[in-house]
């Protein structure tokens, strides 16, 4: 067959929810894939007895069937959540330092504030009213956008018109004193990407609510489970997939999608074009520059590409209460320090005394790895550029030094681990970048910055005619948002098609 | 710039003039990032063109093919790392991988060592078909065969058997060449003293360097044969190896050797994380598997289709992978012996065999997916690749 409705150029979280929405609809779909696995990011690799899930550390925005959040609603939708069996985790996150301070917040209200008072009670008044604040904030902004209110104003959403724009940190510093208890609460700018001091108090007020109210999940088989799920979904609606099989090309008619021709060189004619890879490449590689209208193109190069990041993967022989891990989501931390000076450590090859996240999906799934056996993913982030500048000759050893330099790091809490590693693989910057075919090798997409959130950047929304975009380029990074954006590109070609 | 009540949120004017500032600053800026993936290229090839620049007899059944690139630079790998060479042998695209033997510091070329096996499709057409100067296409190298110094300690025992050898040699040769501090103490398993590839290279190493120590073992010796026989037992290797508090134990060979080793390495007490074991294809014999259904032979044959793509005729002991590659269906192979994952393809229907320490993602065993270089079928197919 050579001839679609629409094709979808990769099956990331955002292709796949694309390509099964459209199918769904009565669509004819193809979907191209370089690799041989639908998933992207979200796969897992097997190692010895081990299977390493990638990516997907805490799943955000399920909640559960009588308070559903808004991924629930999308994967109801599509028709997957019988397939998929989701394990709920007990503890939000934890909080290590060597010198033995360690917190453990959970993901209820109460608890969280009972447990951040306990730890930090000379802020406890302070922590009342932040908390107050970031309720506000959240219920604001699901008014005004998630419900659509058609009359927002000031006056309703007071905190959503005065706090969107404002910086985590400079919010943080006007409520609180302790640097530790600041630290402890702005740790998820790793899941986002970008240092407390430039991240929009937007985000962090967000994904700390939803986390509170709609749970962190884990998924029995890890992401692979749900991209196979959806996969599945998507033939099982009459669609065409080809794997080991990208596209090389769009080809347009002035302004107008008119097909695409694959890696293997022959054509399929569509008339829209779902891409889940970055308009630099999209714009770029496979249309031309020339072709895009230069407001696009300056658009697109006025923006930063997000971080990269270092990620070890250690299988286990025995159970994580054996080495002491007794939290699903554990960050280590060695200084309290939010200024700038994160943006340099996420710059130099080294690591010292950077943030880092230990995820053992062991402790909520004790099924998750072998009996007897445990695995933990390691993440500190680090920008892709720096390691382009290593010589090809060295980057083996430079890998090993930095993996090395992170043991050290995950045992000065966990000072048993060396002698139970069974297996251990490390991704830098460049496996992501050979891997996901991402500018950089970045994870979140553009840095999200504030002047580049959906406010203000296209989103999905492209000057070419039938081409839309999906995925962590076409506005947040995460699990969550790049399902959804799948959904939506797939909302804006059907109603095109009147076929919603 | 997008309409919304955002417009009205405080500090809205900033972001703005923010936008406004990268969006000049930006104008300068180069779009695309060509030289990313020619770096990643650098590093991980999906295929490197070589040309055989010698050929090097070693016994009387084996010889190295020391290649040289063509077009490129050879990519750094790590000493016990495998190439998957692409061949068209009488019409059949199919590959084979094989461990460079030559170490990494060795930029100038890339050497495999090829032992002819009876019956064999690819050892047999390259050692009697490939001269001096042919070109070969082959992947980049792949595998998680090697010395990991995270976690490995400072002493190889490895355990080598026929042409299982190979890996070992380059890393061998890498701890001499580049002086490296880690010790060796090398196995070396061999039906007969014959068939020993490297023997002179290596018992010349042990002679020069204390830190590697060489110990041919051969099965069947003959009367003027005066090193050790048999096979490598516990014994011979608690005998030999002296503290084994901080050593790795690496084995390469047959599957009869991982049979009769491990085992006995199990008796002198190695806890399973201080052994690795490098693949070497699929099982000779699938229907002596354990699992294997008494009721399917050798002799049966089943329908495979492949959606979009032909039908055809494959017998039940036969990998699937080979069947399709007969039949002029190639998906991607690297390792054919069920690891890397490469000839991964779903199963629409139908029931396939597999061994059952394959390793396949949990959910892609519920959905069907397999690995075509150790899968077998055992009713009519339909799949997807």
């Amino acid at each position: 067959m050579s001839k679609f409705d629409v094709t979808i150029i990769g099956a990331g979280n955002g292709g796949l929810t694309a390509a099964a929405s459209l199918a769904q609809k009565g669509l004819n779909v193809l979907l191209l894939e370089r690799h041989n696995i639908p998933g992207g990011c979200a796969t897992s690799f097997c190692r010895g007895r081990f299977e390493f899930e990638i990516a997907l550390h805490q799943l955000s925005g399920l909640g559960t069937p009588e308070i559903p959040g808004p991924l629930r609603m999308s994967l109801d939708k599509l028709g997957v959540m019988d397939d998929l069996n989701f394990v709920e985790i007990a503890d939000l996150y934890s909080v290590h330092n060597p010198e033995g301070f360690h917190i453990t917040l959970k993901p209820q209200k109460e608890q969280f504030l009972a447990e951040l008072k306990n730890a930090f009670p000379h802020e406890k008044e302070a922590i009342d009213s932040f908390f107050d604040l970031v309720y506000q904030y959240a219920n604001d902004m699901v008014g005004a956008f998630i419900f659509r209110d058609p009359e927002p104003s000031r006056a309703k959403y007071p905190r959503l018109y005065s706090y969107a724009f404002k910086k985590a940190g400079d919010v943080l510093d006007d409520f609180f004193n302790d640097p530790l208890l600041k630290a402890v609460l702005s740790v998820y700018w790793g899941y986002l990407g970008v240092s407390i001091d430039q991240l929009a108090f937007a985000y962090l007020a967000m994904v700390l609510w939803q986390y509170i109210e709609f749970k962190p999940y884990h998924i029995k088989g890890g992401s692979q489970a749900l991209s196979n799920a959806i996969f599945n979904k998507f033939l099982s609606h009459g669609g065409w997939a080809r794997f080991n099989c990208g596209a090389s090309q769009i080809i347009t008619h002035g302004d107008t999608v008119a097909g695409v021709i694959t890696d293997q060189g022959d054509e399929i004619t569509c008339d829209y074009i779902v891409s889940n890879v970055s308009p630099i490449v999209t714009y770029g590689l496979m249309i031309g520059e020339d072709k895009i209208p230069e407001s696009t193109i300056t658009e697109v190069k006025s923006r930063q590409l997000s971080t990269s990041a270092l990620t070890m993967f250690i299988g286990f022989d025995c159970e994580p209460e054996q080495i002491g891990i007794h939290e699903s989501t554990n960050f280590l931390m060695l200084n309290t320090d939010m200024s700038i000076r994160n943006h340099e450590r996420m710059r130099r090859i080294d690591i010292a005394d950077e943030l880092m996240v230990l995820s053992c999906y062991d402790v909520s799934d004790p099924e998750f790895s072998p009996p007897g056996t445990c695995q933990a993913n390691i993440v500190t982030l680090k920008y892709g550029e720096p390691w382009l500048r290593i010589s090809p000759q060295q980057y083996l050893d430079v890998k090993f030094r930095c993996a090395e330099q992170m043991l050290k790091r995950v045992q000065a809490i966990y000072p048993d681990i060396r002698t139970h590693i069974e297996e251990i693989e490390v991704g830098t910057p460049l496996t992501h970048m050979r891997y996901l075919g991402h500018p950089l090798g970045a994870i979140y997409g553009f840095e999200h910055q504030t002047k580049d959130s959906l406010f203000f950047q296209p989103g999905r929304y492209s000057p070419i005619k039938g081409l839309y975009f999906a995925g962590g380029w076409a506005g947040d990074g995460g699990f969550e948002p790049t399902l959804r954006s799948g959904m939506a590109a797939a909302n804006s070609i059907a109603k095109k098609l009147n076929q919603v | 710039m997008r309409k919304g009540i955002w417009e009205e949120f405080d500090g809205y004017r900033d972001i703005l003039t923010e936008i406004e500032a990268s969006r000049l600053v930006a104008r300068k800026r180069s779009f695309t990032l060509d030289f990313a993936d020619q770096y990643i290229h650098r590093l991980h090839p999906q295929q490197l063109k070589l040309e055989v620049a010698d050929i090097i007899p070693e016994t009387r059944d084996t010889r190295t093919f020391r290649l040289v690139p063509t077009d490129t630079v050879l990519p750094p790998f790590l000493a016990g790392q495998y190439l998957a060479l692409y061949l068209d042998v009488n019409g059949i695209c199919t590959s084979r991988p094989y461990s460079i033997s030559s170490p990494p510091n060795q930029v100038g070329y890339c050497d495999i060592t090829v032992k002819r096996v009876p019956h064999g499709l690819v050892s047999n057409f390259l050692l009697d078909r490939i001269r001096k100067g042919d070109s070969l296409t082959t992947s980049g190298p792949q595998g998680n065969f090697y010395f990991n110094p995270l976690v490995h300690g400072d002493t190889m025992i490895c355990l080598a058997g026929g042409s299982g050898i190979t890996p070992f040699m380059s890393m061998i040769r890498e701890i001499i060449e580049c002086s490296l501090s880690r010790k060796v103490i090398l196995y070396y398993g061999n039906t007969s003293s014959d068939d020993i590839i490297f023997h002179e290279a290596l018992s010349h190493i042990a002679e020069r360097f204390d830190h590697i120590r060489y110990i041919p073992v051969i099965e069947t010796a003959t009367d003027d044969y005066e090193g050790q026989c048999g096979l490598i037992t516990a014994d011979l290797i608690k005998e030999t190896a002296g503290n084994m508090e901080t050593a790795t134990f690496f084995l390469c060979g047959p599957q009869g050797m991982y049979d009769f080793c491990l085992p006995q390495i199990d008796q002198l007490g190695i806890p399973r994380r201080k052994i690795r074991k490098e693949r070497y294809g699929p099982p000779a014999d699938i229907s002596q598997d354990p699992a294997w259904p008494p009721d399917i032979e050798a002799t049966h044959q089943y329908s495979v289709s492949v959606k979009g793509g032909p039908q055809f005729s494959a017998p039940a002991t036969v990998p699937l992978l080979v069947s399709l590659e007969k039949n002029g269906v190639v998906p991607p192979a690297i390792c054919r012996s069920g690891e890397c994952s490469m000839c991964r393809v779903k199963v629409l229907s139908g029931k396939v065999f597999q061994p059952a320490n394959t390793p396949v993602r949990k959910s892609d065993t519920r959905y069907g997916y397999i690995h075509a270089c150790v899968s077998y079928p055992l009713t009519d197919i339909e799949i997807l690749l």
